[in-house]
């Protein structure tokens, strides 16, 4: 933003309406914001005005008993999450808190959130930020008022808009009075911490445990480096040098990487699993407390040291981020941990290469996506932040971005050229 | 119901239409006899029957991809078919169309347990692709009452849920990857064994779009491990509304069950005459909890969901001892609809979702309903959801009975909307509700729907005559009306 660029502040979908309405006859392009938190995502868009949605705020409706929360785009994120607490429940997708990473002050709101699709530990298991969305109001780029979906938890009427809008970023209408599924929070969590050789040893061992009826619910794996940074008792026959891979003295391979499993759930039956999860690997409990503190920098990416450099999102298949690390690896000084039993990998590196060779080496390795989450240069105007998409999913979305958008009035540019 | 206007045209072209998808797909696959079509005139919504004007059955995705390509070139329509189980006639033939079946796409492709999926085509049913791997533990979760004939590119095409959907989601939620084919013909393959992607979200879309953006030709679906234990209990209650309560308790309590289901008097007593369950003839509601997971969790929340069935005035309680006894509870549940079937000539399902603590107030709508179309109406219902499945008791065979049946129907599911509820739950739109979306939805909310639809399809030629009660030209939809707004507040900070 330049100070010589107009902002709109709305706090209705009728003023938003006009604002879209106006934008389109002046030939001019909006962009959509609300706290800010997440401008440093995705390419920047072309925008003569700031559409500013912070006052669109407050929760419109919750039932609990109904799982249903009805909220204004605008409401920060704290402000919902206070008051699904009260009522002993969660957004069950875990909303990450990145303002660490993207030097912002919050966490966002909820809108956000939405249009970004964000979703922390409990993805896994639970689902996304997508997963969760039962309906919409909103604004298309055509100015034009439109909902979707419902206010109920099982709804099959007319398409899924609610899908296409989570992590769409603002590029195909502007969302108002969202619903969201809430489900009850756990009545408590705790974590299983087991030392692996490395980090292929830890995505099988994780396969392992998912193949049994224990229920782990979020599985992490962090090299044995970071996880005594975050404060994790090893034992000591941990590789204290990541970049040796075996023991001076034996010369057997050591125990380079740690698996955090989370359990939630009623005491009882996170005794039960754990003491199942122990006697299949010998690991060690970490209680509620210290679990939770973990988790939250797992979800908030805070296991990084300082300074970080460009940090990079990948999902892949989880049996398939040993190979991505090990050839990134080789040819870029890197940082990295892993969520969702390896399917989410981040990673810390500098160079502007370290992008084009993670969608490569991903290309190789059984397909996923690598997005740039914090630029800590200029590297997005040299990498496109989002995964460049192939010819005719490109003329897809082109077709679908016109079919809300057609003068492109909305987050122009954001996710791709033209998109 | 009316569909749209069959093009003469195209009807009159029928021969050289057979002759030349004879050579796209090999001969044997195109079916065009009359008797041999017959097999394919309805699906399950099978008041309404219509001949296609020709089946093909294409064996491999790039025959699939021309015969999308051909008919587009030739203006000739497609409707695809998986199963030929949709409830909401969303496999209804065309007269002018052709009938794209994925039957011979009947295999499972992998089964990758270490990263906890299943790749198959289209045509495998629901059910075989959880024998496919429960030999290691897993299952493959939403589980449709015809699980055991559907096919997941259809569970994908209708989004369908299944008792179980509650806790485990419905097909969106545990749908990892596709394959598709457009209209245009091409194969795009969205999602895959990762969980996010950067795009928008195409598959979502694609999932219970009920035919008109694509055909499906590959899934990759999640797979989860068996729960270690799983229990019942079968509760009895005076009137529905303390059951209604009883279950807005149990998630209140932030218990979240494996399942819950309610019945009404009259289809309890149906269920326990077929099926001998051991259900409380005479009850007026009956709910059926299951709790799922590891042992010592189950018993203890089976303990806490019994008292609050106590609090809420249950008038009888059964909880499972056994396996034996769990899954007779179910016998009853389950066979509710043959139940009905055999107290009537025939029955109409419908399909609506409430905010569940509107189900009182719904259980008091339906006898009034009742007594002014003068039919009796029996209630299965996903009661923790919220989802509605009314059976409406006719006989065919009076005349008028089925319009008063339908129109029972459609009164039933305007009460749903007017309750803050919707259409459709589960089975789709299709034909059966597709005059009913105005109730729902307003004419620009359908517009932007059908702007998406032109995205995929811009003439109109996959599936049409479902789903939108109107169709309009993409032309006419992409038509742009730019004017300068009024605002509103003209005193608002515009800085």
């Amino acid at each position: 933003m330049t100070l010589s660029t107009p902002i709109i502040s709305v706090s209705s979908l009728d003023e938003v309406k006009s604002a879209v309405t106006d934008a389109m006859a002046d030939k001019s392009r909006l962009e959509i914001i609300a706290s800010g938190s997440k401008r440093a995502l995705g390419r920047k868009c072309a925008y003569d005005v700031t559409l500013d949605l912070s006052a669109m705020t407050g929760i419109i409706d919750y039932q609990p008993e109904e799982l249903v929360l009805t909220v204004r785009a605008g409401t920060p994120i704290a402000e919902v999450q206070t008051a699904l607490a009260e009522a002993r429940q969660m957004l069950a997708f875990e909303v990450p808190d990145y303002s660490h990473l993207l030097d912002t002050a919050n966490a966002g709101t909820i809108g956000g959130v939405v249009a970004t699709n964000l979703s922390g530990p409990r993805r896994l298991t639970a689902g996304a930020a997508r997963d969760y969305l039962l309906g919409f109001e909103a604004i298309s780029g055509r100015g034009e008022a439109f909902k979707s979906g419902g206010k109920v938890m099982k709804n099959v009427t007319g398409y899924d808009l609610s899908k296409l809008m989570t992590g769409s970023f603002g590029t195909l209408a502007v969302m108002d009075e969202i619903t969201l599924k809430t489900l009850p929070r756990p009545e408590t969590s705790c974590s299983l911490i087991v030392q692996v050789d490395d980090f292929a040893a830890a995505t099988n061992k994780i396969a392992s445990l998912f193949a049994t009826p224990h229920e782990p619910g979020s599985a992490a794996i962090l090299p044995a480096e970071l996880a005594r940074q975050a404060g994790l008792p090893l034992n000591k026959d941990t590789d204290k040098d990541t970049d040796k891979d075996t023991d001076k003295d034996t010369g057997k391979d050591k125990k380079s990487c740690v698996i955090v499993v989370r359990l939630e759930g009623i005491d009882i039956s996170i005794a039960d699993r754990l003491a199942n999860l122990q006697r299949l690997t010998g690991g060690d409990r970490l209680e509620a407390t210290a679990s939770e503190a973990l988790w939250a920098k797992i979800r908030d990416v805070r296991l990084f040291t300082a300074p970080v450099r460009d940090v990079w999102k990948i999902s892949c298949p989880p049996a398939a981020a040993a190979s991505v690390i090990d050839t990134i690896k080789a040819s870029h000084d890197i940082s990295y941990f892993a969520d969702w039993a390896g399917g989410l990998v981040w990673m810390t590196g500098g160079t502007d290469t370290l992008g084009t060779d993670l969608r490569q080496a991903l290309a190789g390795f059984g397909g996923g996506f690598a997005m740039l989450i914090r630029d800590s240069g200029t590297t997005r105007q040299v990498i496109p932040p989002f995964q460049p998409l192939p010819g005719p999913m490109l003329a897809l979305h082109k077709r679908v971005k016109a079919a809300f958008d057609p003068l492109a009035v909305l987050n122009a540019g954001r996710m791709h050229d033209g998109i | 119901m009316l569909m749209p206007d069959p093009d003469q045209d195209v009807i009159d072209r029928r021969d050289a239409i057979c002759a030349a998808l004879k050579k796209i797909v090999p001969a044997a696959c195109v079916i065009d006899s009359q008797e041999s079509m017959r097999a394919y005139d309805a699906d399950g919504l099978s008041a309404y029957r219509q001949l296609p004007l020709a089946v093909v059955l294409p064996e491999t995705v790039e025959q699939i991809a021309a015969v999308m390509k051909w008919c587009k070139a030739e203006g000739v329509k497609v409707v695809p078919r998986g199963a030929g189980t949709s409830l909401s006639g969303g496999a209804l033939p065309l007269a002018d169309a052709v009938l794209l079946g994925l039957g011979k796409f009947n295999r499972i492709l992998e089964v990758d347990y270490d990263n906890r999926c299943v790749v198959a085509q289209p045509g495998v049913t629901n059910l075989a692709i959880t024998h496919a791997v429960q030999g290691d533990g897993f299952y493959y979760a939403p589980d449709p009452s015809s699980q055991i004939a559907c096919s997941v590119g259809g569970n994908v095409a209708e989004n369908s849920g299944g008792v179980h959907c509650l806790k485990y989601g419905l097909t969106t939620n545990n749908l990892l990857g596709i394959e598709m084919v457009t209209m245009d013909g091409e194969i795009l393959r969205l999602g895959g064994k990762h969980l996010d992607a950067g795009d928008y979200d195409l598959m979502g879309v694609m999932t219970g779009s009920e035919g008109l953006l694509g055909v499906v030709s590959e899934v990759t679906l999640r797979i989860l491990q068996k729960p270690a234990t799983q229990r019942a209990l079968l509760v009895g209650f005076e009137d529905t509304g303390s059951a209604g309560t009883a279950v807005g308790d149990v998630i209140a309590a932030g218990i979240i069950p494996a399942g819950m289901e309610m019945m009404d008097g009259l289809a309890i007593n149906a269920a326990e005459d077929f099926a001998n369950a051991g259900y409380p003839r005479g009850a007026a509601a009956l709910i059926i909890v299951e709790l799922d997971g590891p042992e010592a969790e189950v018993d203890a929340l089976i303990g806490r969901v019994e008292t609050i069935m106590r609090s809420a005035g249950a008038s009888s309680i059964k909880i499972s001892q056994s396996e034996e006894e769990r899954n007779l509870f179910w016998a009853g549940r389950k066979s509710a609809f043959p139940a009905v079937g055999r107290i009537s000539p025939d029955y109409l399902c419908m399909d609506g979702t409430i905010p569940r603590r509107r189900l009182p107030d719904m259980m008091v709508r339906m006898a009034s309903l009742s007594q002014k179309y003068g039919l009796r109406v029996a209630n299965v219902f996903h009661a923790g959801d919220g989802n509605l499945h009314p059976l409406i008791l006719f006989d065919a065979n009076q005349p008028g009975e089925l319009e008063r049946a339908e129109d029972f129907g459609a009164d039933i599911l305007r009460s749903c909307v007017e309750m803050g509820g919707v259409l459709t739950g589960e089975h789709g739109v299709g034909v059966e509700k597709r005059d009913l979306m105005n109730i729902q939805f307003t004419e620009e909310d359908l517009k932007q729907q059908q702007r998406l639809k032109c995205a995929f399809d811009a003439d109109h030629l996959l599936n049409p005559g479902k789903v939108f009660p109107h169709l309009h030209r993409c032309a006419e939809l992409g038509r742009l009306h730019v004017h300068k707004g009024k605002m509103p507040h003209p005193d608002l900070p515009r800085f």
